[in-house]
């Protein structure tokens, strides 16, 4: 299919696994702010891991969308090895580069030096001295390499180190080259930090252009999940050689790595924003400035979702619990689907519902069947895929969260809004949202309840307890009472607004 | 010698004793003078020759310095320095025939590997149920804890991971969340995988089979800690649906006895468990397995005389170390 494609544009869109391929919150978020400021032109850049791993687009493309280029950061594009002479490397380069590692030994913090990474990130850029066929096949770069492995890998494995630091910098240079191809525009704009918060870093740093970071979840933390859970990350260390209370070399090598390409965008970012406080605090802790930081909460179509009240059949909840999401890890559909086992057992007119694309993570939509299969709960629990909020709301009687992470799900205000209570976990700001902030919003009542995370137990008996007619209405009024008043997307556009306009205007001295 | 270099000595000797016969043959004129230095400059330049390729290799360098001392001792000491220069050539190649052979032995290549340090001391901290639940400690200390943890059987790990999930550190809370379900996410897909067999069979005893593994799985999801509450109860059923299924085609294996009695002595049917696993005992399972569980049960129904008794029959069992204190304790008079 063909791209829009632009000369220039107002804002450049930094998406890495997002909108428009992959729908979910931070997706429609997008969408929101795209076509909530017809006056600015986007570009978006695209970053995924394989081309293979995205089907079509989730979302038609607002026309303010001028310009979308795709790029997949983990298909083979180094060039073959054929013909490669054997090379030195640019001695400056190196010793830069290695400077700058030393500086990546400690964890990021906001007093870090950063200055050399922005030589670094010259070199990187095509015509630069720090040239990936340099990385791959030079001397000095197979001299860092074995140096580094003598004097700090404590894993055994030579070639496993080896692998380990090829792939994980080989997208820098992907990167580097999309920073130095991008049309020229105004202002760069990335939700998540990451693969795309470092092609921000190196935007900002080369062409001297304000980056602004929103970030819905915090990708360094998200990361750290996928880390400390999947099984394809080696330890080689045999049982003299390991320490017990230390993690597997690679996996603190990639978490590392994460908290790295974070740093450096917060470095070159301005203003960072956040959804809720905790997230900022976080930010703060990983090495963001302070100054630079500050919340601004997500909001939601009220009308539109408002007039889904409507269509509810009168009368008591339907015992239907939906967990609207992705069916990934990070939702934990499978602790959803043991509770489910439980309210089935007490209630058996109880359905559960997942609503949510499973292309994702097949593996694991393929665990969560079968998970349904041995708890043998086939009948009650549906896989329905990716489903329109507008279509599921009036059926259903219960929106469940149970994500061992969240930012701040708009989900939950969706539901809200079209009057279903939510039971969640208690991760990100979902208690800010059920139980409310401070003491005036938390003056309106709890809409649902909070559980520990991982504990279907809980989760069930919250849901059962919140099913009761009574306080089921009583969390439905506090709801839309708290939607309207804190969450609604004008509030949010109009924050946004402001940030667009510092970024695109900037005061002249 | 190579015949290079027996050719140079021996045309060195020659010229040499030229030079003398020369001298010797009467000549006393300056011409005659010059024509000795001829000849000996000449056969000293070749003796040094010789010397110098005679030397070992690893001494022949730097070569020209070499060659021009060699030729300098031959040259100005006469006589002498031609003798010394052939007798300790000679020497040099005569001395290390003479010393006796030297021994080695073969050792085996030590196992250097850098990898072995481990930087630091490890976590070596007792109590760790007390320390990972103290919220005031340093977080990244308390991740040390959590992954030292990952050496520790499920079994042990399970409540102190759970204890966990609720932690106010997002870190261990995750860490925590990914080694329980880790352990679980086995069980599950072994269980899947077997259930697979079972209801893909027609096989009685191949069912059986897989029924008595079913039971297995079911028993240690419950064992290992990794569920509570009513998701415990319905392992429960399960387990115990699938041994007494694999009980009555297999029929008497004390192994599956025991286990069958594990399980309704965990769903406190404590008549039936108790007969389990006196079956269990009937079939030749060994009562250093079943008589412990015996005496559990028996606390359970509060029949301390019961207990006093199956304890005792352990007493001197060396093979149960772990449960010794609590028969020496039963057996107080």
């Amino acid at each position: 299919m063909t791209f829009p494609r632009a000369a220039a544009a107002d804002i450049a869109l930094l998406l890495e696994g997002t909108f428009p391929y992959v729908s979910g919150g931070v997706s429609s978020w997008v969408n929101q702010i795209i076509r909530a400021y017809p006056e600015y032109r986007f570009a978006l850049v695209f970053l995924g891991s394989r081309r293979s791993d995205y089907g079509d687009m989730k979302y038609a493309l607002p026309d303010n969308v001028v310009h979308l280029e795709t790029h997949y950061l983990h298909e083979q594009w180094g060039g073959a090895a054929e013909g490669i002479r054997g090379m030195g490397g640019d001695a400056d380069a190196f010793a830069r580069a290695d400077a700058l590692h030393e500086v990546f030994k400690a964890p990021p913090s906001a007093a870090a030096d950063l200055t050399l990474f922005r030589e670094v990130g010259r070199d990187l850029l095509p015509g630069g001295r720090l040239t990936l066929q340099g990385f791959l096949h030079s001397e000095r770069a197979w001299r860092a390499i074995t140096e580094r492995y003598r004097t700090q890998c404590t894993d055994p494995s030579f070639v496993d180190y080896f692998w380990t630091v090829r792939i994980m910098h080989q997208p820098l240079w992907m990167l580097a080259r999309i920073a130095s191809e991008l049309i020229p525009v105004r202002a760069f704009h990335t939700v998540s930090t990451g693969y795309a918060g470092f092609l921000g870093a190196l935007l900002a740093n080369t062409r001297g252009l304000p980056l602004i970071l929103s970030e819905h979840g915090i990708y360094t933390k998200e990361r750290k999940i996928d880390l400390y859970q999947n099984e394809w990350i080696r330890d080689n260390r045999n049982v003299f050689q390991k320490d017990p209370a230390e993690l597997s070399y690679f996996r603190q090598l990639w978490i590392r790595f994460f908290e790295w390409l974070g740093k450096l965008c917060y470095d070159a970012a301005d203003p960072i924003v956040a959804l809720y406080e905790a997230n900022r605090l976080r930010q703060i802790s990983d090495g963001a400035a302070a100054a630079r930081t500050r919340n601004i909460p997500n909001g939601i179509n009220l009308k539109r979702l408002a007039a889904l009240r409507e269509r509810r059949a009168a009368g008591d909840p339907p015992p239907v619990l939906c967990l609207i999401g992705r069916v990934v890890p990070i939702k934990d559909i499978k602790t959803f689907i043991r509770a489910m086992r439980i309210v089935a057992t007490r209630l058996p007119a109880a359905e559960a519902w997942i609503a949510g694309p499973e292309d994702e993570d097949r593996a694991y939509a393929e665990e969560c069947r079968n998970l349904t299969e041995s708890l043998d709960l086939t009948d009650r629990v549906k896989f329905l895929g990716f489903q329109k909020i507008d279509e599921l709301m009036p059926k259903i009687g219960l929106v469940v969260l149970s994500s061992i992470s969240e930012g701040l799900p708009l989900v939950i205000l969706e539901g809200y809004a079209a009057g279903v209570p939510c039971v969640s976990t208690d991760v990100g700001s979902c208690r800010q949202l059920i139980e409310g902030l401070d003491e005036a919003d938390r003056a309106l009542g709890a809409a649902g309840r909070v559980v520990r995370i991982a504990d279907p137990q809980g989760l069930a008996e919250a849901a059962l307890a919140l099913l009761e007619p009574g306080a089921w209405r009583e969390a439905q009024a506090a709801g839309i009472r708290r939607v309207e008043k804190y969450y609604t997307d004008e509030l949010m556009f109009e924050r946004y607004r402001e940030v667009y306009r510092g970024a695109l205007e900037p005061a002249r001295p | 010698m190579s015949l290079a270099a027996t050719k140079l000595g021996l045309s060195a000797l020659t010229l040499e004793t030229a030079a003398y016969a020369q001298l010797a043959l009467g000549g006393s004129s300056e011409h005659d003078l010059a024509l000795y230095l001829l000849a000996h400059g000449g056969a000293s330049a070749l003796l040094a020759a010789f010397n110098y390729l005679l030397l070992p290799a690893g001494y022949r360098v730097p070569r020209l310095p070499l060659l021009l001392l060699l030729f300098g001792l031959i040259f100005f000491i006469p006589v002498l320095g031609f003798i010394g220069g052939i007798t300790s050539m000679l020497l040099i190649r005569v001395i290390p025939s003479l010393a006796p052979p030297v021994k080695f032995s073969s050792v085996q290549l030590p196992q250097l590997d850098p990898h072995d340090q481990v930087g630091g001391v490890g976590f070596r901290q007792p109590g760790m149920r007390g320390f990972l639940g103290n919220v005031e400690a340093p977080v990244p200390v308390r991740l040390r804890a959590l992954v030292a943890l990952s050496n520790v059987p499920t079994r042990l790990a399970s409540p102190l991971l759970r204890d966990l999930l609720a932690d106010p550190a997002e870190d261990l809370r995750l860490l925590a969340y990914g080694m329980l379900d880790g352990q679980e996410k086995k069980l599950n897909s072994a269980i899947h995988v077997t259930l697979q067999g079972y209801n893909g069979t027609t096989d009685a005893a191949a069912r059986a089979q897989a029924a008595r593994k079913l039971a297995l799985l079911y028993w240690e999801l419950i064992y290992q800690g990794l569920v509570h509450g009513d998701l415990r109860r319905h392992a429960s059923e399960q387990g115990l649906r699938y041994a007494a299924e694999a009980l009555t085609t297999i029929g008497d294996d004390p192994a599956l006895h025991f286990l069958h009695g594990r399980l309704l002595h965990e769903d406190m049917r404590h008549a039936e468990a108790n007969r389990a696993y006196d079956r269990a005992l009937e079939l030749g399972l060994p009562p250093s397995r079943v008589v412990p569980y015996l005496a559990e049960l028996a606390y359970d129904q509060r029949d301390f005389a019961e207990v006093r008794r199956l304890l005792g029959m352990l007493q001197g069992w060396p093979a149960l170390p772990r449960i010794a204190p609590v028969v020496s304790y039963w057996s107080l008079p």
